[in-house]
Order: C-alpha cells, then structure tokens, then sequence
C-alpha cells in the first residue's frame, strides 16, 4: 500500500519527516501559538492556585468557608425569628395566602407519613384532637421544627425554614379552632392510610 | 543486509473476530442503556426483578460498553495496525485466539454476574474477583502479543499510535490490578483492600484513568493509523504528536481526585484535581488539533466519505468533550454539576461521539479491506452518521439541560439564602422528566445508527471471502548504533530534567516549608537550565528521542515512570495518614454483623448508583441533607459508597431520620411514600431470607482488613443478628406489618438506621506536624 497523495507537495510547503509508516507520512510543524499559550496558562494557573491555596493558605480551605457561610445563615434567622405566638397562629390559619402555601408544602413534605387528608398514616393523625406532644399552635410549630428524632418525627427547621414551617403549621390548624379541646394521646400506632 | 525478500501475512483472522464481536456487543451495551435511560422515566420498566433492576444493570451497562463494546473495538485497530505499522506478523496466532476467546469469556462472565448480583460495589470495577483474576490473566495475554510482536518488528522506529498503545498496555494493567486488590469471603464476594476515603481516592485514579487509558488513549492511536489512512495526507506535526503524548499521559493520572470536589477528601488532594485537570486541556487539545488539521487538504472528501465523515466528528467531539472535562473540574462549576445528568452526558460525548464514532469510522474502512469487497451501501454508512449525530446532540443537549436545571434547583435557595428552594427532591427529579425522556430518544436513535452498520456489515460480508493483508519485506538486520540501552535512556539530558523537575515542584508543594523552598529554587533552575541549554543541545536532545523510538523497552519503560508518578504521589500519603488513629473531629462505629449484612446488600443492589453518600461542604448540600461528612465516617467502608449520581437523595445522615415503618413501606413500593419517585420496587427483599451464614467469614476478613471487631465467634454473630432482627421485626409489628425477621429487608433496615451514625473523636493533645 503505496501512499497516494491527494496532489503533489506544493512549493515552499513543509518538509516531510523522512520516515514512512506504511504509507503515513508526517510534517513537523510548529505547535500553534494558541495552543501553546493554553498550555503555559494552564501551568501558571496551576502555580498561582497551588500558591494561593496551599502554600500560601490565603484561600479557606472548603470546611473554613461552609462553617463561615453557615453562620451567616445563622445569623440571619436568628435576626428574622418572628415573634411566634398561640394568638398568631390561630390568625395565620384564618389567612387563605397562608394556608393555601401551607397545603402546598404539607403535601409535598408531610403527606407521605401524614397523608393529603392529615389522618395519619405512618405519623399521627393531625385533624382529631389528640395530640401526643402538645396540641397548642406553639407546641405543633417546635414539634415540626425541632422533630421527634426517636419516633421518626425529622427536624424539618434546617430543610424548610421559619415561613414554610409557618405557613405548614397554619394549614394543619385551618382544620381546627381556636379553643378546642386538646387530649393528651400516649402514642401513635401507625397504620395503612385512610 | 540481505536483499532477499519475504512475504507477510498479517493475523487479520483476529482482527476480523474482534471487529464482529464490537458490532455484536455494540448492540448489547447499547440496548440495556436505553432499557435503564427508560426505567428512569418509566419504573415499571424494573418489572419488579431482581436481575432487570435498574441498580444491577446499570453496571452491565457500562461495563458492557467500556470493555465489550470499545474493548473489542480497541484490540481489532492495535492488532491491524500494529502489524502494519511494525511490518510483522502478530507474534503468536494461539495468543491472538486466547485473546479473543478469553476476552469473550469474561465478557459473558459479566453479562451473567452482574444481573444476578455479584459485585463489588466499585464503578467500572464491579466484576468480582475470579473475573479479575481472569482480566488480569488474558491483559497479560495482549502484552505479550503486543510486545513479542514489537521485538520481532521488521520496521526499526516507533510510529505515534505504537506509543499510546504501550501506554494503554502499561497503564491499563498498573490502574486495573491496585484498584482490585480486594481480600475474598467466599468464591463470589470479596471485600476490597482500601476503605473508605482510600478507597475513593485510588477508585478515582482508576476511573478517571480508565476513561483516560481505556477510552482514549488507544484510540488515539487507532486515529493516528486510520485518520490519515482514510485521508491519505500526512500527519499534521510530529513534534505535536511528542509534545501532546508525553503531557497527555503524565499529567492525566493526576486529575482522578476531580471525581471528588467539594467531599471529604483532603483539600490538597481536591485541588491537585482541580490544577492537573485544567492542565489536561491542551495535550487533550493536541490530540484533536493533531486529527483534525490532518483533513487539510481532504476535507472535500467528507461530502462523499462515510469513514472521513464519522472520524472528523469523532475528533470534534473529542475536543468538545474533554474542554468539558477541565470546565467541570472547576469546583464552582463542579459544586453546580456533579450528581446530576450533566456529568451523564459530559460521558457520553466522549463514549457516543468520540468511541462510537471512531469505531463506525474505522469499521466502515476495513470492511472492504478485510474481505476484499465494497461496502455494501455508502448510503446507509452516511445515514447512519446523520442518524447517530442527532442522536448525540439530542442526548447530549437533553441531558445539559436536565444536568444544569437539576442542580440548579437542588442549590437554589431563597430567604436570603437561608432555605432551600425546593426542599422536596422530587420536584427537582419531576422538571427534568422530558429531558429525561428525550435522552431515551437520543439515545434509540443512536442505536438505530449502529443497527444500520450491523446490516451493513452483514450484507458486506455476506458471501464474500476473508482476505489476510500481505507485504514484501527484505530480511534486513537493523544497523548496529541504533541500539540505546535502558541506562542511557534514564540517563539522557531530557529525562534528567524531567524527573528533576517534577521532583523539585512535587516538593514545592507537599514539603513543609524549608523542602517547599528548595523545591522552588530547583525547580527555577531547571526552567533556567533547560531554556539556556535548548539552543545549543536541543538538536542532540532530538536525536536521542528519534533513537529512544528505535528501542521498545525503554520507551516502555519511561512511559510508566510517567504514569506512575502522580499516582505514588497521591496514593501514598493518604495509605499512610488517612487511618483510623489519624482521624479528627468524628468516627464511625463499626457495623453489628447484621447492619453489616444489610450494607452487603445495600451494595448487591446497586444502590450506590442513585443514591450518595456523601454531604458536601456545599450549603444546599447541608440544608438538605444535615452536616457535611467528614473523613472519618466512612474508614470502615469496604467499599466506599460515596456514589457518584443522584438519581435520588443522599443517604449519608438518612440514619434515624424515619421510622423502620417508612424503609419498609418504601422499598415495597416508593410511590407509596413519595408520590412521583422513580425508584424501583423491591418486593424479592420482603421474601428473601438473608443468607446470615457467610457472616462469620465476612467479618474475619473485615477484622483482617483493620476494621476493630471483638473476638466473635460464629455463634455469637448469629445471636447478634438474631436479636437485632427481632427488635426491628417487633416494631415493624407494633407498625402493623408482620415481616418475618430473617428477611432480607430487616437487614437492610437495620444499615440505613445505622447510616450517619458516628462517635467524636476526642481532640488530640498534641499538635499535628
């Protein structure tokens, strides 16, 4: 197999090598500028980075600067805790924008223990009156803040925040009314919803 | 010197048998990818068994395509070529036939273990250890034919493609084995040696470099033979072709810690990654700039030319893929990407466009040569090149799409930052599902593309005669002073500045202070030197490359040093500080025998596929998912299951977060629990009973491999179980499901509640070096 050219060498073209590997020959032309100034940037880059982060340490390491991005966070919900009462509460479920957010995030979030209808299934029924860790607005609100880790309850504070929690917890009480009557339930059996 | 000449035929028999079974097993991977592309989008397509599980198939999947599918590919161009390129014959025809044979075997081997559920837990390392043991086996195979052939050549220098295949050859076997080292519990499950971060580190310098020695490398090679074959023009620059191979293949093996950004693992380690990736850029760039300016002069033939048409794709897409690679390397960018589908069709530009296409390209172009007759229809190779682009872009542009959307929405967060957007993952997962599903559309296209080639190669074939290539050479000794010793080699001007300064810059980097000093005064040095010495010695220096190409060994020889070098670097000092006793801040607590168990099929079930285990040191990361994970938490994990996708929800802290009710219920059937989830059922586990008898021989092995459990005796391990199984059993009845305690699920139960379970680590006294 005899290298075919397309069409002659043209005058003034590159040289090839001398050598011929059955049939492919090669040129030797120079790298491209282009590329040869990627190459360098990417090494330089590397140098630089290296520096900064590593021997210079002026960059945080990754755990520094999520501790540093947590606080801020902190900081600002401890600023924006809205001062959460029983009387509030019982207004926020009244108020349709409220309630009508909250169905949203309990059927996204709750349901799935809870179920669309809030009698319970896997977690308790919400729309009777018994209620195993306190049935007043402020005791449901830390209930689904702070969960009840030993009964499969998770904390949903960090994952929703303060207004979806809010808003959940004025959905659960559009079901009920101010002044109801609240007992006390042991605990939950769950079972196949209803 | 003789001028009596002598006849070759090359071995093209094995050539012929490695290109029919890439077609066959072309096929194959391709179709259980669009089956497991479709089970994402339609769960019931799991059809509630265990061996059509999306967990168990996945890896037959990409274990298919990377070593069926491109392995098969890989052996009929080095094998054509490398008999041409080197005038002779293959050394052996019975290594040639136990190549293929053997290669089949395994293949087959896979295709039947991974559905049933043998693994070990590792991507693209999922075979278990007497299918290595059989790899290794028949690798070795390949190297001897490959280099027995070498020293018999009749053609004294070393062509472009010859050194990439040696460094395939080299690589492939140094990445394959480190990563398999594992300790068996029985003859079908082993655990591997490394645990945890370790084992996540050297899984990345496998996998990344897998793709790297196994996807890309050889097939640069087989572009440097058949690209300008298929052009008839000359390679574009020799002296690219030097500059690009010796960067591409010293710094590649670098860049593995890129898998793992933002994670547990030590930030040096992190941004080792993410500099050598970057740097990766242009020597993957020469490679395309090398095959593509090889068309000037010919690119008037792609109008009529299937063959230049699929290779000129290739390349691009080669470029397009690995200017991504660097990209997604950026940890910003990473912090946005990683886990989603963006990552799914980063890989699949590389594996569709560039392998497939090279393979269509190359197939194409020896069918009329290998049975000395046309192609059956010019027509259908250029339809199915039409076919197969849009399937790539509408795959590829799916699944930017779905990858970007998804992450996006998964970090989005709103309160002034404090809250997640999309709390819910399943809203994130139901926006994607049209992507989803035109990604199933991209990717039957694509595979109706390859249909049309198997027709092709059919009817080519069909009826027509095999024809074995020959070529007259003259019996000539090679001249005596081209002969350049392994010593003289190692000792020649380049690779003393070489080794010098990567010595001196490893030191900058990784020593304290004064070596770091050194380090930098050395390695400016050598810049110094080198450039000074260039004008006057740079001739001398050509000459001895052009004479290291003359001499096999050698060359093998410095192409390792090459490799292994970021590899030890990396390696070493995590084996040697990464340790239990080294830990800070948390620890985990070893797994009870049954948790343990329950891990054992966690792993047998590909959970590791959808679901990671890994928090990281990413805000939206830590709202949604709780604390990030330290390094600590998983060092009694052989294997590692941080997981590289999130189909679903990251597991690393799902321990404790619902009751035992809520794991039952949804591995009976997710929908149940969450409306819209994807995941498949899992009813075999409700009526499996686990198999607790291996257990003792499990946890002899875990003892050996350092993970601190007491002297326990079988009987004592069974009693453990037993309780344990009864605990949850009762409170899955106090829930109101009865569920006999040795099933399988219970165990399962009891390792996701064990999940996220650590102790602290009190703070060490004195300081740390």
């Amino acid at each position: 197999m005899s290298p075919t050219p397309d069409r002659p060498p043209q005058p003034g073209e590159d040289p090839l090598r001398p050598h011929v590997f059955d049939g492919i020959q090669e040129y030797d032309k120079r790298l491209p500028n282009w590329w040869l100034m990627t190459l360098y940037g990417a090494i330089i880059f590397w140098a630089g980075y290296w520096f900064y982060y590593e021997r210079a340490h002026l960059g945080p390491s990754n755990a520094t600067a999520v501790e540093q991005q947590l606080a801020v966070i902190e900081a600002v919900r401890l600023a924006s805790v809205p001062s959460l009462d029983d009387a509030s509460l019982w207004k926020m479920s009244r108020n349709p924008i409220f309630v009508e957010a909250g169905r949203a995030t309990f059927n996204t979030t709750c349901a799935s223990c809870h179920t669309e209808k809030l009698t319970g299934a896997i977690g308790p029924n919400l729309v009777d009156h018994l209620w195993i860790h306190g049935g007043r607005p402020t005791d449901i609100h830390a209930t689904v803040t702070h969960g009840v880790l030993a009964k499969g309850m998770p904390a949903w504070g960090p994952v929703l925040g303060p207004r979806k929690i809010s808003e959940a917890v004025a959905y659960i009480l559009s079901y009920h009314h101010e002044g109801e009557p609240i007992e006390v339930q042991a605990a939950w059996v769950p079972r196949a919803p209803q | 010197m003789s001028d009596q000449k002598i006849t070759i035929e090359y071995n093209d028999r094995v050539v012929r048998q490695f290109l029919l079974a890439t077609v066959i097993w072309g096929i194959v991977g391709m179709l259980v990818g669009l089956l497991i592309a479709a089970q994402l989008s339609f769960w019931q397509l799991n059809f509630a068994t265990p061996w059509l599980t999306f967990g168990r198939i996945r890896p037959l999947h990409t274990n298919a395509v990377i070593f069926a599918f491109v392995g098969n590919m890989m052996f009929a161009g080095v094998y054509y070529s490398t008999q041409r390129l080197v005038k002779a014959r293959l050394a052996s025809d019975f290594l040639s036939s136990l190549h293929f044979w053997g290669w089949q075997l395994i293949i087959v081997a896979a295709a039947i273990t991974l559905p049933l559920g043998y693994t070990r837990g590792k991507e693209y390392a999922e075979l278990i250890w007497p299918i290595n043991l059989a790899v290794v086996f028949i690798w070795v195979v390949f190297a001897v034919n490959f280099f027995w052939t070498l020293a018999r050549r009749r053609e004294p220098a070393l062509y472009v493609a010859i050194w990439f295949y040696i460094a395939t050859i080299v690589t492939v076997a140094m990445l394959y084995i480190v990563n398999h080292l594992s300790i068996p519990t029985g003859l079908l499950h082993s655990y591997p040696v490394f645990s945890g971060v370790q084992d996540a580190l050297v899984q990345w310098w496998y996998g990344h470099n897998a793709v790297a020695f196994f996807l890309t490398t050889p097939i640069l090679g087989i572009m440097y033979y058949f690209l300008p074959k298929a052009a008839e023009r000359p390679v574009y620059s020799y002296r690219l072709s030097v500059v690009h191979f010796w960067s591409l293949v010293f710094v590649y093996i670098w860049a593995g810690p890129h898998h793992l950004l933002n994670t547990a693992l030590p930030g040096w380690l992190q941004n080792l990654g993410v500099t050598f990736s970057l740097m990766l850029w242009a020597p993957s760039w020469g490679g395309m700039l090398n095959g593509l300016l090889t068309l000037r002069g010919a690119w008037h033939k792609l109008r009529t030319d299937p063959v230049l048409k699929f290779f000129a794709a290739a390349v691009t897409f080669y470029g397009m893929a690995t200017f991504e690679g660097p990209l997604l390397s950026i940890k910003s960018v990473n912090a946005l990407a990683h886990y989603t589908d963006w990552i799914i069709g980063h890989v699949h530009i590389g594996t569709l466009g560039w392998n497939g296409f090279m393979a269509a390209g190359m197939i194409y172009w020896l069918l009329p040569r290998l049975w000395n007759k046309p192609l059956h229809s010019t027509a259908l190779a250029n339809l199915h090149f039409w076919i197969g682009t849009v399937g790539i872009l509408l795959y590829v542009a799916a699944m930017w799409t779905s990858g970007i959307t998804q992450g996006l929405m998964l970090n989005a967060t709103t309160e002034h930052g404090t809250v997640l957007a999309y709390p819910n993952f399943l809203d994130t997962l139901n926006t994607i599902r049209p992507m989803m599903l035109m990604r199933v559309i991209g990717g039957g296209l694509y595979l109706a593309g390859w249909l049309l080639l198997a027709y092709n190669f059919y009817r080519t074939v069909r009826g027509a005669q095999p024809v074995n290539g020959t070529i007259e050479v003259y019996a000539e000794a090679p001249a005596p002073d081209t002969r350049l010793s392994v010593g003289r080699a190692l000792l020649g001007t380049p690779m003393i500045f070489a080794v010098l300064a990567v010595g001196f810059a490893t030191m900058w980097m990784l020593g304290s202070d004064l070596v770091s000093t050194a380090g930098l005064t050395g390695a400016v040095a050598c810049l110094i030197g080198c450039l000074a010495l260039l004008p006057s010695r740079g001739p001398a220096w050509t000459g001895w490359y052009e004479k290291l190409l003359l001499n096999a060994l050698p060359f093998t020889l410095l192409t390792f040093f090459a490799v292994v070098a970021g590899g030890l670097i990396q390696i070493i000092p995590t084996l040697i500080v990464q340790q239990a006793q080294n830990v800070e801040d948390r620890i985990q607590v070893p797994y009870t025998p049954l948790e343990l168990a329950g891990r054992d099929i966690y792993v047998r079930e590909g959970c590791y596929l959808c679901h990671s285990q890994m928090i990281r040191t990413l805000v939206p990361d830590i709202l949604r998912y709780g604390d990030y994970s330290r390094l600590g938490e998983s060092i009694y994990d052989h294997p590692f299951q941080w997981g590289s996708k999130r189909n679903g929800p990251d597991l690393a802290r799902v321990g404790g977060k619902y009751p035992n009710i809520w794991h039952l219920r949804h591995m009976e059937d997710a929908r149940a629990i969450s409306p819209g989830s994807n995941m498949p059922t899992y009813p075999w586990l409700l009526a499996n009973n686990l198999d607790a008898s291996v257990l003792p021989a499990k946890i002899k092995v875990q003892r050996m491999l350092g993970v601190p459990y007491g002297p326990l005796s079988a009987q004592q391990i069974f009693d453990q179980v037993d309780d344990q199984a009864k605990g949850i059993a009762k409170d899955l009845r106090a829930a109101g499901a009865y569920i006999a305690p040795e099933k399988e699920v219970v165990a399962l139960i009891a390792y996701l509640q064990t999940l996220g379970k650590s102790v602290p680590v009190p703070p060490k006294s004195t300081a740390t070096p």
